[in-house]
Order: structure tokens, then sequence, then C-alpha cells
């Protein structure tokens, strides 16, 4: 009887469309569908790029080549024809724009719809955007300020252009080419994304953050993101995802590495929010994401996401604690509703001695999803003292989902103090008969008991960020009570 | 025909039985072929690949003529026990002590074959999943057959004991238990092996049991020698019955222990708990499944081990809530101490669920021994090392009084006390 | 205020109210005692709203207004109070953050702005006061780690933030120590007004020491077999329920 009308209020909201789907018109400089060295070299070609990057992605397309898609994941999916997806998009630009009037009206008309308007952010949050729309970065602002400090952050093709040593000495060394099938793909097709490096001492005085969309009908996009903080410098970047409605699946496959040097610190947070695929569970975009930092001597490296988006995700922001005292810590929100599909968690690998992490990991499973939690937590022979605690729960909103989780604990040192707890639980059917009571509705109800669950992580996400990732877990789940 | 020429060797030797096992033989047979030998890239097998057993051709020893002289077919002093024994997969007659009751049936298991008592091999399709379960079947040998009928209660618990001696050997027991609706049974499972024993004891028990009915299982292993030991254990349950296997490694060269228990029947309550405690280059895994398919049953699990100089331990437990099984009230704990440099420990609790009114958790710790503790124990005047083993006892101490048998529980502590240099 | 007529209901087929009938006037209080099993907190879910509790037969009307039609939230914020017999927990949601929805919710329905945050935090430092609720305990989240004892007077608390015009106490002295039922009942007993009622159950006299009721009614196998002046109460506690149920048959 109380299942009834649940399932009533259920139905309605996963009924309900997606509230960013739309898509922008604007012509492209798209290349012929299909992968092979001559698309390298074209994608390489119309970059500029110097002869070592172009050979690193020969390089990367080799390998790729002899690779196989992974299997282990808890996931069902039709693989993506590589052959059919055009590897290199860029909207046409005349040139490099002096300020934001110069930007293309319908661009700005997309950023104003997505509610992140250049000028807005600007003048609000003090945030400075880099935004990124199919491949190729069109505009980036507060950059001078930053140039002050010394801080660079601009997209990686003008970093290659720019500061190839440092993008050089860095790329490809935290995720390396033949890491994994996606990562090797990523290497040798990557278009664009965000380069960012905080000098020695440098204290990065804003939330430096990268919108993506994806936008183009029928391009993958494949995000090559760089961050390097030199030696006790601090930076928080954030990275937020909208996608338009398509029928087709779309495939996201990008590489972010993160360089923590001695007492540096890295706070990367993303709100991820690509489009899901309907009710049915047609469309909806593939995300298959790399990231890993790597953290030495006394640095730290926190990884915050909240992921309601996506057909189906592969993820696991990773970090390899090398430097002895180092700190890794991730802090997860998935919500998965209708038939999405994700895989996520983290990796800590202990090299260093003395070396923590934390891993906080909260799912939510609505409709008919699978939400699976995978993590690694590794203590290598020579990590002394090394520590970890993670607790993964997980919420089931209804009797048609699935709640997995899948922690692999490898231990090789007799000092290690490693600590794993996972529960699952239903959201409380007598939590709602008591908001109820108090005249809170059901809507508001499930909003409230899904934000306290996941209050430790939300927690975590700078302050602006929060309160959208807030009003995300509530669209997401709006009634969604089994 | 694709798998490689060290694997041909290694199962070449294979003499396929006749008259009703014939046809489980030949499935083995062609499991051999098609199905993947493990490796370290097999999900299941990435913590225990069995690359160093096949390096070496194993073969089916000859029937034994009666019951080695230096082994006490009971093992376990004090013990009142029937007894069906074991060399190297043969049943040894002259040694046994089979129980004689009405409503209890208890045999060699290829007695029961020949007799018709086992209408279908395969309840848990091992061999046709697994390339060991297809090396089992091609092999399969001898055990135990125990039918308990309806309300009955086996007044004495029937002792399994299975020695492996000689070199290169393969061994395959196999064992069935079916206990019928609010029957009881203990077994207890003892493995040895003679301490020059080499080669391969690959086992399998199917057990299943009725509405309301009981089955406890001691099981130790305590194998000199550097045998590959591979268990699979596959337990049915019914309605409102109670599975229950207390499993102690004691001892044992490389141990694989696969455990399966489905629930089939509402009310249904499981509990599986064991301890490993491996040293110098041992390597134990135990591998769990706990099925629940059907609503309002529960299940505990706790497993603990403590693995000592360059040993490595291996914990997989998997829970499965299936989408019918509301109400379910499951458990898993793993707590391990690795104890020195060199040593470790894989872990990986699973719990994968399709119900949403179900209380699920688990718990996974690596860590040490508690300093205060042991502190706290030698300014009381007791010694270093007394002070260790007491606690080892206390860590292990909740696994071993759950055995049903206190004399099997008193003999694997000193067992353990001999080995460890406790006492 | 609340008029209750000839009220079946159950649970899952087993009918537990059989014919209920009750009238609380406005500034009424009123007890509701009876054996384990007699139907009372069946009562106060069926008034509540709880969705597992089906009505078969009658009516409640509440301020004019058909009690029966409403969703849960929508009784409550019509005016209709219930302190739960076992208040809930819900990890990681304040306390006022709670209250604060509660609030606005009813504010809402009443078509009025959404209170302000000053407004909120004055009214949330007077109600306190009245249950002795220390800052710990509000700022928590909703009764997590409470003891049984704060959570009961964090039920009293939220009575008193949302001004309810009946107020339900459902076994509030349950898991009370005498100190705590104190606290509790000076908290009720400020909020008795002329245009207040409350509905006491309780198993126990000890309680209507405290909260002194206008009218005692004894409820068994779900109806109302005998209702009285409070002295009633003191004749319940000495004789116990079977006196009453007796003369029913």
């Amino acid at each position: 009887m109380a299942y009834d009308r649940e399932d009533k209020v259920l139905e309605e909201v996963t009924g309900k469309a997606y509230e960013f789907g739309f898509t922008t018109d604007i012509e492209s400089d798209k290349a012929p569908a299909g992968l092979n060295e001559d698309i390298i070299r074209l994608i390489s070609a119309k970059k500029n790029e110097p002869d070592w990057l172009l050979d690193w992605r020969l390089d990367a397309f080799k390998l790729w080549c002899d690779m196989v898609e992974p299997e282990w994941p808890h996931l069902q999916y039709q693989k993506p024809d590589f052959q059919a997806i055009s590897y290199y998009a860029a909207p046409k630009q005349k040139k490099e724009l002096a300020s934001m009037e110069d930007v293309d009206p319908e661009l700005r008309n997309t950023m104003d719809k997505l509610g992140i308007s250049l000028e807005e952010q600007k003048r609000l949050s003090g945030v400075a955007v880099d935004f990124v729309m199919d491949s190729v970065s069109v505009a980036t602002s507060f950059k001078d300020k930053l140039a002050e400090l010394g801080i660079i952050f601009c997209s990686m093709s003008e970093a290659v252009q720019e500061h190839p040593e440092l993008v050089r000495k860095h790329l490809g060394t935290v995720v390396p080419v033949r890491d994994n099938f996606y990562a090797a793909l990523n290497s040798a097709v990557f278009t664009d994304g965000s380069f960012c490096y905080i000098p020695k001492g440098v204290r990065c005085p804003m939330e430096l953050s990268t919108y993506f969309r994806i936008n183009e009908s029928g391009t993958g996009q494949f995000e090559r993101t760089l961050v390097v903080a030199d030696e006790s410098s601090y930076v928080s970047y954030l990275e937020g995802c909208t996608a338009p409605q398509r029928d087709e699946n779309q495939l996201h496959a990008a590489v972010v590495e993160l360089v923590a040097l001695d007492d540096a610190e890295i706070k990367y947070s993303t709100v991820q929010n690509w489009y899901p695929g309907d009710e049915e569970g047609k469309g909806g975009v593939f995300n298959f994401v790399t990231k890993r930092g790597i953290c030495h001597t006394r640095s730290k490296i926190s990884w915050t996401q909240v992921e309601t988006g996506s057909a189906v995700t592969w993820k696991y922001p990773s970090c390899i604690l090398k430097g002895d005292d180092s700190v890794g810590e991730f802090y997860s929100v998935a919500v998965t509703n209708n038939f999405q599909q994700a895989d996520t968690g983290t990796k800590m690998v202990h090299l260093g001695k003395r070396t923590r992490s934390t891993i906080i990991s909260k799912g939510i499973s609505a409709g008919k999803s699978q939400n699976s939690y995978r993590g690694l937590v590794q203590v290598m022979p020579n990590a002394d003292k090394a520590r970890n605690f993670s607790q993964c729960d997980s919420l089931l909103m209804t009797d048609q989902c699935g709640a997995h989780t899948f922690p692999y604990i490898e231990i090789k040192n007799p000092t290690a103090q490693v600590e794993h707890e996972a529960t699952t639980s239903k959201i409380g059917e007598d939590q709602i008969f008591y908001c109820l009571q108090r005249g809170i509705d059901e809507e508001q109800a499930i909003s409230l008991i899904v934000n306290g669950y996941a209050k430790e992580v939300l927690n975590k996400l700078p302050m602006e960020f929060a309160v959208e990732a807030q009003k995300l877990l509530a669209i997401s789940l709006e009634g969604s009570v089994g | 025909m694709s798998q490689s020429s060290a694997v041909q060797d290694f199962v070449a030797n294979v003499q396929a039985p006749e008259g009703a096992l014939a046809s489980l033989a030949q499935e083995g047979q062609e499991g051999l072929d098609v199905l993947p030998v493990p490796t370290r890239k097999s999900e299941r097998w990435k913590y225990s690949p069995i690359t160093a057993m096949l390096a070496h051709p194993v073969a089916l020893a000859p029937a034994p003529d009666g019951w080695p002289a230096d082994v006490e077919p009971n093992p376990v002093p004090g013990l009142e026990a029937y007894r069906i024994v074991l060399v190297n997969g043969h049943v040894v007659p002259e040694a046994c002590d089979l129980p004689v009751a009405d409503g209890v049936v208890c045999m060699p298991w290829r007695h029961a074959v020949d007799e018709g008592h086992l209408a279908n091999f395969d309840w848990s399709g091992y061999h046709r999943r697994e390339w060991v379960g297809a090396l089992h079947a091609a092999y399969v040998q001898d055990g135990m057959f125990l039918h308990v009928d309806k309300g009955v209660t086996l007044d004495r618990p029937v002792l399994v004991h299975h020695h492996t001696t000689g070199d290169h050997t393969a061994a395959c027991p196999r064992h069935r238990i079916v206990v019928e609706d609010q029957a009881h049974a203990e077994v207890i499972l003892w493995h040895s092996a003679s301490s020059g024993a080499t080669g391969m004891v690959n086992g399998v028990l199917e057990a299943s049991l009725g509405a309301g009915a009981r089955l406890g299982l001691d099981k130790v292993q305590h194998e000199e020698g550097e045998v590959f030991h591979l268990a699979h254990e596959h337990v049915t349950q019914g309605k409102d019955s109670t599975f229950r296997i207390h499993s102690m490694t004691v001892k044992g060269h490389w141990v694989r222990n696969e455990l399966n228990v489905v629930q089939q029947g509402q009310g249904a309550h499981t509990i599986m708990h064991g301890a490993y405690l491996p040293k110098d280059r041992e390597h134990v895994d135990n591998h769990t499944t706990m099925d629940h398919t059907v609503p309002n049953c529960t299940s505990s699990e706790l497993y603990k081990g403590i693995l000592y100089d360059r040993s490595t331990g291996v914990f997989n437990g998997k829970v499965f809530v299936r989408q019918e099984a509301q109400l379910t009230n499951a458990y898993q704990q793993n707590a391990n101490i690795v104890a020195d440099a060199g040593a470790s420990i894989n872990a990986k609790p699973e719990l994968e669920i399709y119900a949403d009114d179900v209380k699920c958790s688990h718990g996974c710790t690596v860590g040490q021994f508690d300093d205060e503790a042991l502190f706290y124990l030698k300014s009381r005047g007791i010694g270093d090392k007394a002070a260790r083993a007491l606690m080892v006892q206390a860590f292990i101490g909740d696994v071993l009084e759950g055995m049903s048998q206190e004399e099997v529980a008193q003999e694997v502590e000193t067992l353990l006390a001999d080995r460890h240099g406790w006492s | 205020m609340l008029t209750i007529k000839n009220l079946h209901a159950q649970v899952e087929d087993t009918p537990i109210l059989k014919g209920l009938n009750l009238e609380i006037g406005p500034g009424e209080v009123h007890a509701i005692m009876g054996p384990n099993g007699s139907g009372k907190s069946t009562l106060a879910s069926v008034l509540a709203g709880r969705e597992d509790y089906e009505v078969t037969r009658g009516s409640v009307d509440f301020c004019g207004a058909d009690l029966l039609d409403m969703d849960a939230s929508v009784r409550a914020r019509e005016g209709l109070f219930l302190a739960f017999q076992y208040p809930v927990e819900i990890p990681g949601v304040s306390n006022l953050n709670f209250m604060k929805a509660a609030i606005n919710g009813k504010r809402e329905h009443q078509g009025l702005e959404p209170i302000s945050a000053k407004d909120f935090l004055a009214l949330v430092k007077e109600k306190s006061a009245l249950v002795e609720l220390a800052g710990r305990l509000r700022d928590r989240s909703v009764n997590e780690g409470f003891s049984g004892g704060e959570k009961k007077r964090n039920e009293i608390f939220q009575m008193a933030m949302l001004e309810p015009t009946l107020a339900i106490l459902d076994e509030t002295d349950s898991g009370l120590d005498i100190d705590a039922l104190r606290i509790v009942s000076q908290g009720v007993n400020a909020m008795r007004d002329a245009g207040r009622s409350f509905l006491v159950i309780t198993h126990y006299q000890r309680l209507l020491d405290h909260i002194v009721p206008d009218v005692v009614h004894v409820l068994s196998e779900g109806k109302i077999v005998k209702s009285g002046p409070k002295e009633l109460a003191l004749e319940l506690e000495e004789k116990g329920y079977d006196w009453i149920k007796e003369p029913a048959v």
C-alpha cells in the first residue's frame, strides 16, 4: 500500500525530461569519422604541435591498437565503435579573442542557459573559468591576475605552444600512455583540455574551474588535464559538466593528471552531470575517465566528486602516495537512476612512509540502476606505518536497483593499519513519515534525507559548488523512493 | 586443445573412470579443453594463480595397502566419532567405523554412486564453470556419502579424514551430504599429509539441507609436505535450516578454499567462520560466496588471519542479495594481522545487492596486535612470547570456540601451539 | 476541533479500531488510557496519517475539514502534531534545518513568505528554553545519538516551534526519568491555551499528575469504553483495566 504511492511519485519524477538538454548549433571544423595514423597526424597538425608530441601520440596509438577494452567493471553496455567516431571538431573561431564580447553569440547563449556565463562567474564568484566547448577552449579569464602570481591556467593547446617544457616534463608521468585502454586512446587523440601550473610557495587565491560540455553531434570528447602544483603551493580546482540530450551514445574518455610536489596541496572537485540517457535507458554519455594524482613528500591530493550523470561511468580518481607523509583523500557521492550504471571508486597506492588515505564513498541507487563502488587500497613493503580508512555506504531507493561494493585491499607491510567498512541501507519509510508529520512534503523529505546521508562528502566541496551539488542531488532523485 | 604443453602434461595421465561415473569424468575432460586455465588475469584467481602447481605433473596414486601405520586414523585424541578415512583419494575400509542406524546411510561415495544414491552429479556445476573443477571431475575418486533421514539426529559426529602421501600425487576426493527435513548431523573434515608429500588435493563436497535441517562442519587443514590443496564446498539450504562451518587452516603449503552457500528456503541461517595462520612461504586463500536468493534469511561470516614470515593470505568474500531476498540480514567481517615484513594479505570483501529492504554490512581490517594490551600483559609479568601467544589465541578465539567438537578445537590449539612455539 | 465518529481502522487486514468515537473541544486536554494492544498508538498513527493504517469506516473532522482526506504533511500544516513514541533518527540532517523546512512548509501552506533567518533563530532560542534543550542537542542531526529523554524533549521542542492546534502525545512518558518527565510536562503545560487542544496517550497515570487532563477516556479493544473526569485515571491505576472490560461484555 505504502509502495503504491511512492511508486507513482517515482514514475512522475523519472518521467521528467533532462533539464539541461539542448543542442547548440555552431559550424564545426570536423574530421571524418575513424581512427588511424593519418587522423592523429591531422589532429597534431591542426594544433600545430611539436614533433615530440606527435611521436608520443603515435606511440600511444600503436599501444592502443593491441589493447582490449576492460571487461572487469560491473557494467553492461554496447561497446563503442571507435571507427564511427570523429576525433576532431573545433568550433570555427576566426582568431584569438580579445574580450568576452568577441565570443560567438551562440556560444554565449549556451553558457547563459547553463547559468555559467563568464561575466556572471567573474562578477559573482571571483572564479576564473576556462570554458571548453567541444574540444577547443574558446575563452579564458582572470588570466592577468593569475599571471601576476606566476600561475599558468590555460588550455592544453596553448600550454603546448607557450610552455612546452612544463608539458613535456609532466605529461603522461602520472597516467602513462599504456596505463589502460582509454588512457592510451586519449593519449593518441586528445584535442584539448586544461593546463594549470602553480609556482613554488604560491597559494592560488581563487578556485580554478573548467566547465566541460559535449556539443558536436557524433563527436567523442577526449580531454587532457594536467595540474602541477610546485613545492609548497596550493590550488583548488573545480570541474563541472552538463551535456546536451541526444539519442546515440557518446564517448567521453578524459585523462586528468595531478602532480603535487613536496608540501603542495591540490584539491580537485568535480560535479558531473553528463546526459544520463532517457527513462528507457536510451542514449546518454559513456564516461570512461582516468584521473590520477601523484603525491610527493608531505603533499596532499584530495578528490571530491558528485556524480549524477552519464549512462555508464567508469572512473577511479586515484592517488599515488609516493612521498613520505603524503596524504590522499577521496570523497564521492554517486547517484544512479533509471538505467544508469556506475562503476566508480578510487585507488590509494601507499609507497611512502607514514602515508595516509581516507575514502568516503556514498552511493545512491534509484530506478533500475546499478551503482558499484570499486576501490583499491595498496600498501607496499616500504610504506611503513601507512594508514587507510574507508567507509563505503550504499542507499537503495527501490527494489529494482542494485548497490555493490568491490573493495580490493592489498597489504604488504606489517605496520599498516587499514580499516574498511561498508553498509547498505534503504531510505527509511519511518524517516519520511517523520518528516511528513512535521509538514515537510515528500519531495523535500527525500532531498533532506539524501543530502543528510551525503553530507560528509558535500561538506568537502567549495561552497559555491556545494550548493549546486545539493540541487543536483535533489533533481536527480526527486521522489525516487521505493 | 589450446592449453599450453605444461598444462597438457599436468593432466595427461588421467584414467577415465567407468560405469556410472563415466559421464561426469567425460564432462570434466571436455571442460579441461574448453575452460580457461586460471591465471593472475582471471578475476577469481588473481591472488592465487596455480602456475606453480602446474609446473609439476601429478598422477593418481594406486589404492594403498591399508592405512599407513604412522598416521592415526583418528587424529583428534578423545574424539568419539564415526569415521571414514581416505588415503590419496581412496577409501580405506578397514580403518573406517561407519554408523549403522535407522535413517542413516553412510558409505563410500563410490558405493553410493553404484547403488544409485546420487541421481545428479552436478549440483554445483563447478566442473563446467572452472578449469580446476573440470580437473577434479576428470580425476574424480571416492569419498563419503552421508544421508540423514527426516527428523533423524546422528548420535555422534562423522570424521572424514583424508591423508595425502607420496610424490606428485593427485587426489580428487568427493563427498556428498544430504540432511533431510528436521534432521541434524555434525561432520569433521580433517586433512593431513605426510612430510614428504607433494602434489595436489582437489576435493569437492556437496551438501544439501532440507527444511529445518542442521548441518555443522568442523574443517581442519593440517598438511605437511608441499601439497596444493583446492577445496570446493557447495551447500544448498532449505527453509529454516542452519548451516555452520568453522574452517581452520593450521598448516598447508598452498591452500584455496572455495565455499559457496545458496539459501533457497526462507528463514535459513548460515554461519561461516574461519581462521588462517600461514607461516614461511605458505599461501592460504578463502574464497566464499554467500548467496541470498529468498527473503528473511540471515548470514554471519567471520574470517580471521595472521600472516607470518613471507606467507600470503587471501580473503575474497562475496555476499549476493538477489532481488527476491528482501529482509536479508547479512554480516561479513574479515580481520587480519600482518605479523612480519614480507607477509601480505589481499582482501576483497564484496557486496552485490539487488534488494532494498535489507541489512548488509561488511568490514575488513588489517592491523597489528594492540601494543597497549601487549604492554598490559607484560606488566603483569607475562613474557613477550607468551603475551603474543595469548593475543593470538584471543584473536582467533571466537573462531575456535564456535567449533562444535571441543576435542577438535583443543587439538587445533595444540597443533598451533607446537607450530608457533607458544608452549 | 476534533470529532471522530465510528472510526474503524486496520493494519494488514487485522482490525484494531472498531468504532471509536471522540470529541475534543478547543483548549481541552483529553487523556486516553488503556491496556497494551487496545489501539492507543494506532489511533495516534491513524490521525497523523501513517500509510500502513487503513481506515475502513468512520470519519474524522478536524477544524471543519475532513482529516482523512489529507496527506500526512498537509495534516501537519493544518496544525496537527504527533509527538512520536519512538522519535526517528535522520543522520546528517541537522535539527535546525529540519525545523526550518517544517516551518517554511507550514508558512507556504498559509501563503506566507519563508521565515527570516533572524526570526527563526529568535524562535529557536525562545522555544528551546522551554524544554531546557541545550544548544548542542539543537545543532546535532535529528535525534541521532540522543538518549531516550533527549529525544522526547526534542519532540516537545518541535511542538513548541510548530505551535499546533492539536497535539497528540503518544506515550511521551515512556522511558523518561522523573526529571525528564518534569521538563517535558512543563513544556506542555506552558503551551496550554484556549486555542490549543491536547490528546495525551499514556499507559500510566503518573504523566497525568503533571499534565492534568479535562477528560480521561479508557480505550479497550478498539473502542472507548468509559470516559470520566481526571479522577478516573486514579481509579484505573488502583484497580487495573479489568474492571472496565467486564461490564462491557
